[in-house]
């Protein structure tokens, strides 16, 4: 009797892991076809029957034509240097906000509160043609600073921040001030060491969404040099009248450092969801 | 005394003055984030508005005010009601079906088991994939003449050239590539139940399906409703794949708001039409999450 329901148990158990298997493989079947068709010569992939399989790995023409034909690293360049102002921007305003919430009682803190969280009602996404007019009434199309500044508030990462730092005792701060140590200081020296963790994820998820972004970077850039990664890769179809091969050599070349980066902060990025989820 | 006196004068001063430096201090901390949020947040807003009433010229310039007219122009326009028409599909198929995707996956993987690892990892890989890469993969991968699927499934579908399928297509796109995050949020919301719940339930006789609707899902009420508005908004807003794949075509059966925002405000420099298509989106946006939080105050369980 135990023995029999011993074996249903791990029989199900069996079947669960398969079947979940099954969908892990559907899911990354996409990945997988990528990154096999690239190493395909153009008559190969077009052949009919379509197969899996490239013939042989050692066909790396695709690779090469898309490092040396398209500007990829250029802009694989571009979307870093975005992304990490961008990134850098956001946590940092954030910061300042949230240590002014955390530490002072002043006028109107629950108003600017709800000020800064309310922008998390307003879809960016709707405000992209007059943010379009402002940008470029300031000069700063085809720039760097234009295809990151309009998403420098962070209102989720300024509210993690603020829970963060309100675990800080306060008398921690008084002691410092007594010392002579100013604001920033100790902001920069005690408070930001002391959320490290929660710090790590919250940059690593701004330059997540920086190093995504589509829409915004397309509008407000021209030239070719200035495209980021995403806006470039989106480009390659009306460029090279549609080399599948190539694109795919391309998509594959852009998706390996987002993959390396994945592996090793996964941690940090399914803490970030988690988080995010909780300001909901 | 007199001493004290002169002494105490020029402290209180002091004092005074660097109260005020304190109490500007918190605002001096808060003025980026305030400026950027009133620069590139509400000041768009408010001028989105203004524009959706007014004659705008080509350079953004408001050249009078004209009340609803636009907004009359817009409803008449043929390619607005497809638009419409297409984003609601998209959301009402995309918010339901994501919901019983992830959810099942994150069922699938809440036990830990052997080789949990390796799927887990699978299930959440297509996170790593930006939109346009996928869009790009996709775009690709179902081509009726050299992509895989339609061979492998002996169909013949031109997702993304037939105006019947094409919004299919776009749909496929959209829930592979929100699957992952939402697996992830449902896998740690289902794994916070509590074990000896669960096994309580199953000692009295409960199944999985009672397991399922009365354990289960009213205790993760809280996410399910995070999820639902989320993804509201994400297809509601819905343009990226539209643009690398479809351009709004094949005769505007892929078109969504967005989109035509896009291409109206940033093509034809038509900027109050463009207002106006922002205005609407946003208002139906707000509308379904209204509702949406509504219906939480009803069923949403949160542990005190």
């Amino acid at each position: 009797m135990m023995k029999a329901e011993k074996a249903a148990r791990s029989s199900l158990t069996a079947i669960t892991v398969i079947v979940a298997l099954l969908i892990g493989l559907i899911l990354i079947f996409p990945i997988i076809y990528c990154f096999l068709s690239a190493f395909k010569s153009r008559a190969e992939f077009a052949a009919y029957p379509p197969s899996l399989w490239p013939s042989s790995f050692t066909y790396l023409d695709n690779f090469a034509t898309a490092l040396q034909k398209t500007p990829i690293l250029r802009f694989m360049v571009n979307s870093l240097i975005v992304s990490a102002v961008g990134s850098f921007g956001r946590i940092l305003l954030a910061a300042l906000a949230a240590y002014a919430f955390a530490y002072y009682d002043f006028k109107g803190k629950r108003f600017f509160f709800m000020l800064i969280l309310g922008t998390m009602m307003l879809p960016a996404d709707t405000l992209i043609i007059t943010n379009y007019l402002t940008v470029a009434r300031m000069n700063l199309l085809d720039n760097y600073l234009g295809m990151c500044i309009t998403s420098m508030v962070g209102a989720s990462q300024m509210f993690m921040l603020r829970q963060n730092f309100k675990t800080i005792p306060k008398s921690l701060r008084e002691a410092a001030m007594l010392d002579g140590c100013g604001d920033f200081r100790f902001l920069a020296k005690v408070v930001l060491p002391i959320s490290r963790p929660v710090l790590l994820t919250l940059i690593v998820q701004s330059f997540v969404s920086f190093w995504n972004a589509y829409l915004w970077p397309l509008l407000v850039t021209n030239k070719e040099k200035m495209r980021t990664v995403q806006v470039g890769i989106a480009m390659l179809t009306t460029t090279s009248d549609t080399n599948y091969t190539l694109v795919m050599a391309a998509v594959s070349i852009i998706l390996i450092p987002s993959f390396i980066l994945f592996i090793i902060l996964r941690r940090n990025i399914v803490k970030g969801i988690a988080a995010g989820a909780l300001v909901g | 005394m007199d001493t004290i006196g002169r002494g105490a004068e020029p402290l209180s001063h002091n004092r005074k003055k660097t109260s005020f430096v304190k109490a500007c201090k918190p605002y001096l901390f808060l003025l980026p984030i305030i400026a950027f949020a009133v620069v590139f947040v509400y000041y768009p807003f408010i001028r989105t508005f203004l524009y959706s009433f007014s004659l705008v010229n080509a350079k953004g310039d408001i050249m009078g005010f004209v009340g609803f007219e636009n907004f009359g122009q817009l409803f008449q326009n043929q390619v607005f009601g497809m638009a419409i028409k297409n984003t609601l599909f998209l959301t009402a198929m995309f918010v339901p079906l994501n919901l019983f995707f992830s959810l099942s996956c994150a069922l699938l993987a809440n036990k830990k088991r052997p080789l949990s690892g390796i799927y887990e990892t699978m299930f959440t890989m297509p996170m790593a994939v930006s939109m346009p890469a996928a869009a790009m993969i996709f775009k690709i991968l179902l081509n009726p003449t050299v992509g895989i699927v339609n061979h492998y499934l002996g169909i013949n579908i031109g997702w993304y050239t037939d105006k019947k399928f094409a919004i299919y297509g776009i749909l496929l796109l959209c829930l592979w590539m929100g699957l992952a995050f939402d697996f992830l949020l449902f896998l740690s919301a289902v794994r916070a139940v509590p074990e000896q719940l669960m096994e309580s339930a199953t000692i009295d006789g409960a199944g999985f399906f009672a397991r399922l609707f009365r354990i289960q899902v009213p205790l993760i009420t809280p996410t399910i409703l995070y999820v639902v508005c989320t993804n509201i908004v994400l297809s509601m807003m819905t343009a990226g794949p539209v643009m690398i794949i479809t351009e709004g075509g094949p005769s505007r059966s892929t078109t969504t708001l967005i989109y035509m925002m896009f291409t109206s405000g940033y093509q034809s420099s038509n900027y109050s039409q463009a207002a106006c298509i922002s205005v609407v989106t946003f208002l139906l946006t707000f509308g379904m999450i209204a509702l949406a939080m509504f219906f939480e105050r009803k069923g949403v369980y949160y542990e005190q």
